[in-house]
């Protein structure tokens, strides 16, 4: 073997070391359970919440959230404590660059989103969509106007669909709490 | 939902039961008043238990419907049938393609037009943590002996998630330097063509066959290391242009029959923890001798760093690279009173600006604005005094023009490049590009 082989496997060899430690501490999956904590962590229950859309609902949503990426399947719960709703955990599907990405995130009782909890990537590309940062961003936001993708919302350099994706997805769920979850009389 | 009909089924045969049982007594063991009072408070007792039961069990069916229903019912209008059908079967199809319209501006003789590229992806799920990637790319539509085309296995590897943070590869991937080569779909760059610097200096598409493992953390760092196959610096033809065009291209193998005595090393950081922000370096290194007769502890070494900025609708992108072939002069003074020797170092670096003008429902207008230098042969080892080659020159190439994204994955293009040190008329370029 030559001796620039040897450093190349030094190299090699010096990074995979340094590699673990940083990797397990964060190895662990988010359960839903676990996503339902982080979203509302003093909610004492979550229902499951049944969604029947009309046509009308529909088209509305569509025209409020704009394009989409293929979606998988969707799951609402109401979350509350001591019998007072605090708002709604939602868990969407979308696609990122070829693979599901499973994510969830709160709509306050005031409209107020939380942080984006990823629940699964499943492809190596994209994976940057799980930085804390990243999933920051979205917190506080009210208002669809918000919500803009590069602008309010930023890319990901090297995880553009998976990051645009996702985004479009949250927008697509905001605009179902303002035309079905939101309480009448917060209807503006 | 079969399970909990069952129970439910159960349990009213079990009321029916109860009451046959407590009625049907014959007259002649007739229980006093007392005890069928009792046993009337019995039964009482046991409708109620069995009504909490049957509302209980309701309860968990509609539960359980409702997950099964809401994901159809109420994404009907976003979700395509066909991707949860194969999303189930865990086979999926991607692809991208780009045509292509070049008319330099002083000599429209050379003007061509071309399928650059029509590349269809495949991915199948084998598990939960186990998928293969693939991709099948045609270059200039046509390929036989007698035409320019080229039918190339681009990717073929197994990924295995070891945990949602650790992802490990084996097979031909696609190395993880610069910020086009893992990114190389026509929607994902500015310019009707690639950049020169991420073309001629990182020779993209660039893969190698080996492993890599790549982890990300919570606070934003990627890193990639693997073991891979490298260059073979004995396909250098000093007969032919094509190395000082892009000295790795000309010896990349590709991995088709490549030799692998000699195995190469990737090291790769990206730093996305700032929203809007990334930053990434990699180094490459390996032996392109692979025992070849003539060729001895020939390590190519190639390394970059890039940076990109998204500041509002701004978008900068900035990258340096940089390689080097060490003991060269052997080889070379068997090339001599050849046009193309071997370089022992060569580099490029360029700077890119662009800006969403119009955002519409998904559509978006963008120009941009490129400035690009490199030179392929920007230092030869010393030969035998007059031997030696002048180091070639540097090249610079500005590049402005726009996209037109409209869509979700669909890309018109229009550029001006123009060309300073290399000579070369002005180029006019017009392109087509989608993904999905």
């Amino acid at each position: 073997m030559a001796e620039a082989d040897r450093g190349v496997f030094g190299l090699v060899g010096a990074a995979m070391l340094m590699m673990p430690t940083s990797v397990v501490v964060a190895a662990e999956y988010l359960t839903i359970d676990a996503a339902q904590r982080a979203i509302f962590p003093s909610a004492d229950s979550f229902e499951p919440f049944v969604l029947a859309l009309t046509g009308e609902q529909k088209s509305a949503i569509v025209g409020l959230a704009g394009p989409q990426p293929p979606h998988g399947s969707l799951r609402v719960w109401k979350a509350v404590h001591a019998g007072v709703p605090l708002g709604y955990v939602l868990l969407d599907e979308v696609i990122g660059r070829s693979d599901l990405i499973t994510y969830a995130i709160g709509i306050g009782s005031d409209g107020a989103l939380t942080p984006v909890e990823v629940l699964a990537y499943r492809e190596s590309h994209g994976a940057e969509i799980r930085n804390a940062a990243w999933r920051r961003q979205f917190a506080d936001r009210r208002d669809l106007s918000e919500l803009e993708f590069r602008i309010d919302i930023k890319n990901i350099s090297g995880a553009t669909l998976s990051s645009e994706h996702v985004t479009q997805g949250v927008r697509w769920l905001l605009a179902l709490w303002e035309t079905v979850l939101r309480e009448p009389s917060h209807r503006s | 939902m079969q399970r909990s009909t069952i129970r439910i089924s159960s349990l009213l045969h079990a009321a029916v039961a109860i009451a046959v049982g407590a009625f049907a007594a014959p007259p002649a063991a007739a229980a006093t008043q007392q005890e069928l009072e009792a046993q009337l408070a019995a039964l009482a007792s046991e409708v109620s238990t069995l009504r909490s039961e049957l509302a209980r069990v309701s309860q968990e069916q509609q539960a359980t419907n409702a997950r099964a229903a809401v994901p159809v019912q109420v994404l009907g209008q976003t979700t395509d049938s066909a991707t949860v059908a194969e999303a189930e079967s865990g086979l999926d199809f991607f692809g991208y393609g780009q045509i292509d319209y070049s008319r330099p501006k002083d000599e429209p003789s050379d003007t061509t037009e071309t399928v650059s590229r029509f590349v269809v992806g495949m991915t199948n799920e084998f598990d939960e943590k186990t998928r293969m990637v693939s991709e099948l790319e045609v270059e200039n539509t046509v390929s036989s002996a007698d035409d320019p085309g080229e039918v190339e296995v681009e990717q073929l590897y197994i990924e295995r998630t070891f945990d949602d943070r650790l992802f490990g590869k084996v097979g031909l991937f696609l190395i993880p330097s610069g910020l086009l080569n893992e990114n190389h779909e026509p929607t994902r760059f500015y310019g009707v063509f690639r950049n020169r610097v991420e073309t001629a200096i990182i020779p993209t598409t660039w893969r190698e066959g080996g492993m890599l493992m790549q982890g990300t953390t919570e606070f934003g760092l990627r890193w990639d290391a693997g073991l891979t196959t490298g260059f073979d610096l004995s396909k250098w033809d000093p007969t032919s242009p094509e190395g000082k065009e892009s000295p790795l291209g000309s010896i990349h193998q590709e991995l088709a029959l490549a030799k692998a005595s000699d195995m190469s090393g990737i090291f790769a950081l990206n730093y996305t923890g700032i929203p809007g922000v990334r930053l990434g370096a990699s180094i490459f290194s390996g032996d392109a001798a692979q025992g070849q007769p003539g060729f001895d502890d020939n390590v190519v070494t190639l390394w970059e760093a890039h940076g990109t900025w998204t500041p509002g609708k701004f978008e900068f992108a900035a990258l340096y690279a940089n390689g080097h072939i060490s003991n060269t002069s052997k080889v070379n003074l068997t090339f001599i009173g050849n046009p193309t020797l071997i370089p022992e170092s060569f580099y490029g670096w360029y700077g890119q600006a662009a800006y969403d003008l119009f955002d519409w429902d998904g559509n978006s207008v963008r120009p941009f604005v490129r400035f690009e230098r490199l030179n392929t042969a920007s230092n030869y080892s010393d030969l035998s005094p007059g031997l030696t080659p002048e180091n070639g020159p540097d090249q610079d190439i500005i590049t402005g023009g726009f996209s037109f994204l409209f869509a979700q994955g669909v890309v018109l293009k229009a550029d001006y490049q123009h060309f300073h040190g290399i000579g070369g008329s002005d180029l006019i370029n017009f392109g087509m590009g989608y993904q999905f």
